[in-house]
């Protein structure tokens, strides 16, 4: 469903990816891992149109997106959650689900349903102050709200980066549950949840794929990139 | 002393009708912007265009204003203040005031730079603790304060208002939801301006008015912002009145220095509370 082909991004005069492709399959969970700096942010925020590719296209369903706006990506099912796990701090956590569901036109009492239904805790929170939550409910929040309207494709920085250990296996849980209803692409440096729950990998070093994983059973494969982090 | 303190709620009034603008065209766009003085100014001669030259009421004059206030307020988001995002700081600060002075050369050369006098509207006064309070001046205090409680529920209560909120916090994150954020920015700038020109349309009866006028002024209410906090509405809201009564009360013992002590105050929260810019 979507197709990266020979992408290079820069910063200034600073290129940070050279020439990378990559693929997602519709109702594929594919993971993106690489050690830091390596590019996996910068790739993810190219192909939400945070940033523009110098070279290179993305092509969604068919259609070339490269240079389209983070605004109009939502409206084709892009969600991407941010590795700082920015939440509107000053809003409740009922006002963040709030303004997802206005954009996307969804009833509100749909959108709470949505997420209630993969983490049942959040109705504690709903006049809670975004501000407040615990890294790991603000990553519930985000992934929650991602899932207001017609998600089609996740995009995921780092769940469980600085998260608690029970945490993490919450979000290992909702993102298990969410396995072929929704494509996604999620960068994660956690291997043990990259091999419970990815359909593939792409290795992501200084800025080149380096490989790609076709299967997770390739348990030695796994053991290998350990090499790379 | 009553007096005192009643005029330093008047100027704190003032203060924060042109402050708000500044405050949310920072918090949302991060730009400095020094064209504030200009659609301010601009709507007080609007103003006077009505009530002096075609005698028109006072309020009716003060309701085109606001009005006539909104497409060039507009026009200078989408044109100038659209272009500076994700600039640096001083860049911004440049280029609106290359705005603002042309708009003050523009203004001489429609309305003249002699300053034209304007008497208060209503010239009744109202008895309260014994001194006598002019009622226009209670008015303006009044309004301040019901405006602070529009706003506060404008921005709590309404859909508009909550992704305002949001983008002051996140801009990207909203844009990520689908929203475009640069047409609520618009709303934001264009609202700013008119509830300057508001502050403007209560002022120029007690001030004078002249091309520069916005300029004077404008350096106070960055003062507010700075102390308020800059996208903090409450804070601007008590930074206003605060530095309003400072100066009154400055005023009452060191008349020269009342201005003085609005940016010492300033410097003062600079050291204990830096902006990170
Ligand atoms: N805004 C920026 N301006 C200039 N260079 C940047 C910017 N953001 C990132 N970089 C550089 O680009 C390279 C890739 O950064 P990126 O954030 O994409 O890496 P990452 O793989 O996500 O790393 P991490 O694991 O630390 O999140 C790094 O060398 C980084 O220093
Ligand atoms: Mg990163």
């Amino acid at each position: 469903m979507l197709e990266i082909r020979n992408l290079d991004v820069s910063y200034g005069y600073a290129k940070v990816l050279h020439d990378v492709s990559l693929n997602i399959k519709t109702g594929e969970m594919v993971f993106l891992i690489g050690r830091n700096g390596a590019g996996k942010t910068t790739l993810l925020k190219t192909i939400i149109g945070l940033l523009q590719p110098q070279k290179g296209s993305i092509v969604y369903a068919g259609k070339e997106i490269s240079n389209l706006s983070p605004e109009r990506l939502y409206l084709q099912g892009f969600r991407y959650v941010g590795q700082e796990k920015k939440v509107f701090g000053n809003l409740t956590v009922q006002e963040n689900i709030e303004i997802a569901a206005f954009a996307s036109g969804e009833p509100m009492d749909v959108s709470l349903k949505k997420i209630t239904s993969i983490y049942p805790k959040i109705k504690d929170f709903l006049k809670t102050k975004a501000g407040q939550l615990s890294g790991g409910q603000r990553q519930i929040l985000l992934v929650g709200r991602a899932l207001v309207g017609e998600p089609k494709l996740l995009l995921i920085d780092e769940p469980t980066q600085g998260l608690a250990a029970i945490v993490i296996e919450e979000i290992i849980h909702i993102l298990d549950s969410l396995k072929k209803q929704v494509s996604a692409l999620i960068v994660e440096q956690n291997l043990s949840l990259v091999k419970q729950l990815s359909d593939r990998i792409f290795l992501l070093k200084e800025g080149k794929m380096v490989r790609e994983i076709i299967s997770k059973s390739e348990e030695s494969g796994i053991q290998d990139l350990e090499g790379y982090l | 002393m009553h007096y005192t303190i009643f005029y330093g709620l008047t100027i704190g009034a003032i203060l924060y009708f042109i402050s708000i603008g500044l405050s949310l065209t920072f918090g949302t766009m991060r730009v400095i912007n020094f064209a504030h003085t200009i659609t301010y100014t601009i709507g007080v001669y609007i103003l006077i265009t009505f009530v002096i030259f075609f005698k028109w009421s006072f309020p009716v004059g003060a309701v085109l204003a606001i009005l006539a206030i909104i497409p060039i307020a507009y026009v200078i988001e989408r044109f100038i203040i659209r272009r500076l995002y994700g600039d640096s700081l001083d860049y911004t600060f440049i280029a609106t005031f290359a705005v603002a002075l042309i708009g003050v050369d523009l203004i001489k050369w429609i309305w003249g730079p002699a300053p034209y006098p304007l008497s208060d509207p209503i010239g009744k006064y109202l008895i309260l603790f014994d001194v006598s309070l002019p009622i226009y001046r209670v008015l303006m205090v009044i309004s301040a304060i019901l405006l602070f409680i529009l706003l506060h529920l404008f921005f709590k209560m309404t859909i508009v208002g909550k992704i305002i909120i949001a983008a002051l916090d996140d801009k990207d994150g909203v844009r990520c939801l689908g929203i475009n954020v640069d047409k609520y920015f618009s709303l934001v700038f264009v609202m700013g301006s008119a509830l300057a020109v508001l502050g403007g349309i209560f002022y120029a009866p007690i001030s004078s008015i002249h091309p520069y006028m916005g300029l004077a002024i404008l350096l106070l209410c960055f003062a507010v912002v700075i102390v308020g906090g800059m996208g903090n509405l409450k804070g601007t809201f008590l930074s206003a009145f605060a530095l309003g009564m400072l100066m009154a009360l400055t005023a009452r013992y060191w008349p020269q220095g009342a201005e003085t002590m609005v940016f010492i105050a300033m410097a003062v929260v600079l050291i204990f509370r830096p902006i990170d810019i």
